[in-house]
């Protein structure tokens, strides 16, 4: 039957897309539906988060039952399998997460054109995790960026301008390297799919496209020295959106560039081919590191942090090691439960979940709102890699990967990176628990206890992962 | 089920004590240190605790939650409840509760470090004992300067611990080896002297040992009394105990290497501490300064490979541990009265407080070396065995920095409690019945063992660290 239709899509084809096709449809109900709202209420926020939320678990626990069954939808385009679901999973999670921070950000009529942007960004995501093929990679990585202009610009804060705007104007600079990169890569392979990469002879054309089309990835990453951008636009974006990009473009991100390394480079040259990230790799866990070292707003500390964060989840492919992926995805949900848990905490400082949380206003915070305070502690001891965390466990996995796979030097500059990102987190604890007079110190309160939830449920995952190190074992098959 | 209730019970009493009102601060105390008392019985009552192991990791390398009681973290263990138990007794203040809370965090976190046989799971508690003690000492320490170099100095150790575990696990297959008699593990010559490295690096921090000691002053400086009793006499043992319990079983061929190394940094520290203390003013950091000294020694004797000095190694680190805790819990009550721990400004106190002085005269006493207790008995069996294998030049240089010992020590007596009384301090009563409870044990203990050391000497552990230095060897 298939075969006489020969490559016509089959109904295989669609249900290997249905999870993110479902959260790129989604938004239109949730805009027809609030076209029915005449005045702005709490209601119409309810409903629409509502819908995206029920639907996000529905496309969730769709993928997951794809899980064992790995498909190569569209002549090989789009492959629904265990990598990509965990990637995607991951992008769900952070979207949920996102929109429980939500609550009292913004307008109550915008908010159903907010969360269509969300999960059209988040449905772009989820196509990049799957992509094996550099049309659908640009495809998705187009789709979460055009969203993302939008909701950065969502603020009041006339900071939220400049930030929409240097994310539009950096992101389609890294967006024309990485095209580049892709016609480059076309033109020395006569072929878009990651597979025919992966059999072509090396040429010059070739790792020249590879360099650029990484470079692309590396923008969109912030590993440095392509980050400059990262600080600001966070700093800018509304907070929600701050703790959406810092997880959901990542793991994204992460995904093409795992599948990438491992999938579309011929085996016997990837390593030349790959080299240079690892340097950047090494740049970003040191200079993302003491970039954090100076900064007292927290979007742009958590910013900082990311890019170092970031590089230690690429140390983890250095030497495209099977081990390596798995630590990489591992340590990278470890990352978002932590991450999350952090700007969960931020937003439950800020009364309309957008100001600017400065860290003198966790000056006594242990004092004030102790469990509060034991949170962000846990979540920073966390990222900082102390025990008893995912943040800990997960680092040492990637040590002995890194250092088996060898790349000793890669494993000593991640110990050096922790180093100094200890004194960037611990300052923040410190500022929690020193004792000051915080008469002056301004106790808001977010009007909504959802973030509460995220918090405890991040919390409980960065204990859990830390001493259950769960990594699916059969991910890498999946990524070819 | 023992050893699991010895790491995680305290971590949660400590939790709870967050439950008690900040105002009821004596409640809290008692509690902790009834928690720390309980701990002391249930590790006499099962001294042969059945191992707990749990699986943790089986790639890259096997990994456990494996939890024991060896023979040396036996009485590492005992030891630290019994200074916890009087650290928690002695405190007061505005902050008693938060304090109390987090000691018995400490507890738990180091009762992990000695009993962990997987060395990741001794690498998890290394770094995490490090938070506690950062938490007391910005919430109660003075400067917030000295809670950074804890953490600076004590994090770059544990991260080169870290890295090592994770190249050692790599090399070994597994880390599940602490005081395991069949392991036989051979880390080679590409990786060892690296891996070695790492630990020695992190151990001689945490110890400390000179050059690595500059955070130690001043953190002793700015704790509370109750918590560097603490640390002070448990938590600078983990580096020592960590030379005893991985480097030499595993890692004895880098040992013999590096042994002209850890010579000169121990008798550095040996002869350099000695004089600081000699010169020093603040009480506090004249024993702070004493401990370097005696750690040094320590460090001499597990490099000497000599199973005599062994042997006294951890007599001594059991010893120290007794009379640093009685001396820093005895200065505390000192400058809880006086406010001052300047020695040119206190003087004539024994006057009025006799039970304060004998307390301070005791611990004094055994950290000189008096035959009779606990510090004679560990110091006599390394210079013997240090002697006994040749080394002349570190037993002659030990032999001068423990006549500077007396030196130190008297004048830290002579300081405080004797000479004219100061007309300006105020009349203040003496040791009061809950101080001399906390100290009680501490100074019990290293009169019993100064009196019979001979339950640490023969305990099968030492036995089994002195049977592996033949990998070390004599010279």
């Amino acid at each position: 039957m298939s075969s006489a239709l020969g490559n016509l899509p089959s109904s295989a084809d669609y249900a290997a897309l249905l999870p993110a096709f479902i959260v790129a449809i989604v938004p239109l109900l949730i805009l027809f539906v609030d076209l029915f709202y005449r005045e702005s209420g709490k209601w119409r926020r309810v409903v629409a988060t509502g819908i995206a939320v029920v639907w996000l678990i529905v496309a969730a626990v769709l993928q997951g039952m794809q899980y064992p069954h790995d498909y190569a939808a569209f002549g090989g385009a789009f492959v629904q399998g265990g990598f990509s679901i965990v990637f995607s999973e991951i992008v769900i999670v952070a979207t949920i997460a996102t929109l429980m921070l939500s609550i009292g950000v913004g307008r109550d009529d915008q908010v159903a054109g907010t969360t269509a942007l969300l999960l059209w960004s988040a449905s772009g995501a989820m196509l990049m995790a799957g992509a094996s093929n550099l049309m659908i990679v640009f495809l998705g990585l187009e789709l979460l960026s055009l969203g993302l202009y939008c909701l950065c610009a969502m603020s009041k804060r006339p900071t939220a301008r400049e930030s929409a705007l240097k994310y539009l104007i950096l992101s389609s600079m890294a967006s024309a390297f990485l095209l580049y990169g892709s016609a480059l890569l076309f033109g020395a392979t006569g072929s878009v799919g990651f597979a025919a990469l992966a059999a072509a002879t090396v040429t010059p054309l070739l790792a020249l496209g590879a360099g650029l089309f990484i470079v692309g990835l590396a923008f969109k990453l912030s590993l440095v020295p392509f980050h400059a951008w990262t600080p600001d636009v966070y700093e800018g974006a509304p907070l929600p959106i701050t703790a959406f990009m810092s997880v959901a473009t990542k793991a994204g991100t992460l995904a093409v560039l795992a599948r990438f390394a491992y999938a579309a480079l011929p085996s016997d040259r990837a390593a030349a081919i790959l080299a240079p990230l690892w340097v950047l790799a090494a740049l970003s866990m040191v200079i993302g590191n003491l970039g954090a070292l100076a900064q007292t707003d927290m979007k742009r500390l958590l910013a900082y942090s990311g890019i170092a964060q970031v590089g230690y989840i690429v140390t983890a492919f250095a030497g495209t090691t099977a081990l390596g992926l798995r630590y990489a995805i591992l340590y990278l949900a470890g990352y978002m439960f932590m991450n999350l848990g952090a700007f969960a905490v931020v937003a439950l400082m800020a009364r309309d979940g957008d100001a600017v949380v400065g860290l003198p206003r966790f000056a006594g915070l242990a004092y004030r709102r102790p469990w509060l305070a034991v949170a962000m502690t846990f979540f920073l001891i966390g990222l900082a890699g102390l025990p008893p965390t995912i943040g800990f466990t997960g680092k040492i996995l990637i040590l002995a990967a890194s250092v088996g796979a060898g790349y000793a030097w890669l494993a000593g500059v991640l110990i050096l990176g922790t180093a100094i990102s200890a004194y960037v987190y611990f300052k923040i604890v410190r500022v929690m628990f020193a004792q000051v007079d915080a008469a002056h110190v301004r106790d808001e309160r977010s009007p909504s206890a959802l973030p509460w939830v995220a918090v405890a449920v991040c919390a409980a995952a960065t204990l859990v992962l830390g001493l259950v190190p769960f990594t699916p074992s059969n991910v890498l098959p999946l990524v070819k | 089920m023992t050893v699991t209730a010895l790491v995680l019970g305290p971590i949660l009493a400590g939790f709870l004590l967050y439950a008690v009102p900040r105002d009821r601060a004596r409640v809290a105390t008692v509690l902790a240190a009834l928690v720390a008392a309980l701990t002391f019985v249930l590790a006499i009552a099962d001294a042969h605790a059945a191992d707990a192991s749990l699986r943790w990791l089986s790639r890259p390398f096997a990994a456990s939650f494996h939890l024991g009681l060896g023979p040396i973290s036996y009485w590492l263990v005992l030891l630290l409840s019994l200074a916890t138990f009087g650290g928690a007794l002695a405190l007061s203040g505005p902050r008693a509760r938060n304090v109390a809370a987090q000691l018995l965090i400490l507890q738990g976190a180091m009762n992990g470090v000695f009993l962990a046989k997987d060395v990741l799971l001794f690498a998890l508690f290394w770094d995490l004992m490090l938070i506690p003690v950062f938490l007391v000492l910005i919430e109660a320490g003075p400067h917030a300067r000295s809670a950074w170099k804890y953490l600076i100095y004590n994090l770059a150790g544990g991260l080169a611990l870290l890295l090592a575990t994770a190249a050692f696990g790599v090399v070994a297959g597994t880390t599940d080896l602490i005081g395991n008699p069949n392991a036989h593990v051979v880390i080679g010559a590409t990786w060892g002297g690296w891996i070695f490295a790492g630990f020695a690096l992190a151990f001689l921090i945490k110890t400390p040992v000179f050059p690595f000691h500059t955070w130690m002053p001043d953190t002793y400086a700015d704790l509370p009394s109750s918590a560097v009793a603490v640390v002070s006499a448990v938590q600078s043992k983990a580096g020592l105990y960590g030379f005893l319990a991985i480097a030499l079983p595993f890692l004895g061929e880098q040992m013999l290497q590096a042994r002209t190394l850890m010579f000169v940094l121990g008798t550095i520290a040996l002869v350099y501490g000695a004089l600081a203390a000699l010169a020093e003013r603040d009480a506090k950091r004249v024993v702070a300064y004493s401990s370097l000294s005696h750690l040094g020694l320590i460090l001499i004797a597990i490099f000497s490979g000599s199973p005599l000095a062994l042997q006294g190694a951890v007599v001594y680190i059991v010893a120290h541990g007794l009379f640093s805790a009685a001396l820093f819990l005895t200065l505390g009550a000192v400058e809880q009265r006086e406010e001052t721990r300047d020695l040119t400004r206190l003087g004539g106190l024994g006057v009025r407080n006799p039970k304060l002085a004998g307390a301070l005269m005791l611990g004094a006493l055994a950290a000189l070396g008096l035959p009779g207790l606990a510090g004679f008995s560990g110091e006599i069996l390394i210079l013997t065995g240090i002697f006994e294998n040749g080394f002349v030049w570190p037993a002659i240089v030990t032999l001068i920095a423990i006549v500077l010992a007396s030196a130190y020590m008297l004048r830290l007596f002579q300081g405080i409690m004797n000479g004219p009384e100061l007309p300006d301090l105020p009349e203040r009563r003496d040791m009061t019945w809950i101080e001399g409870l906390a100290i009680a044990p501490l100074v019990a203990g290293f009169v019993l063992l100064g009196l019979n050391p001979a339950p640490v000497i023969t305990s099968h552990a030492t036995i089994t660290a002195a049977e592996n230095t033949r990998v070390v060897g004599s010279r």
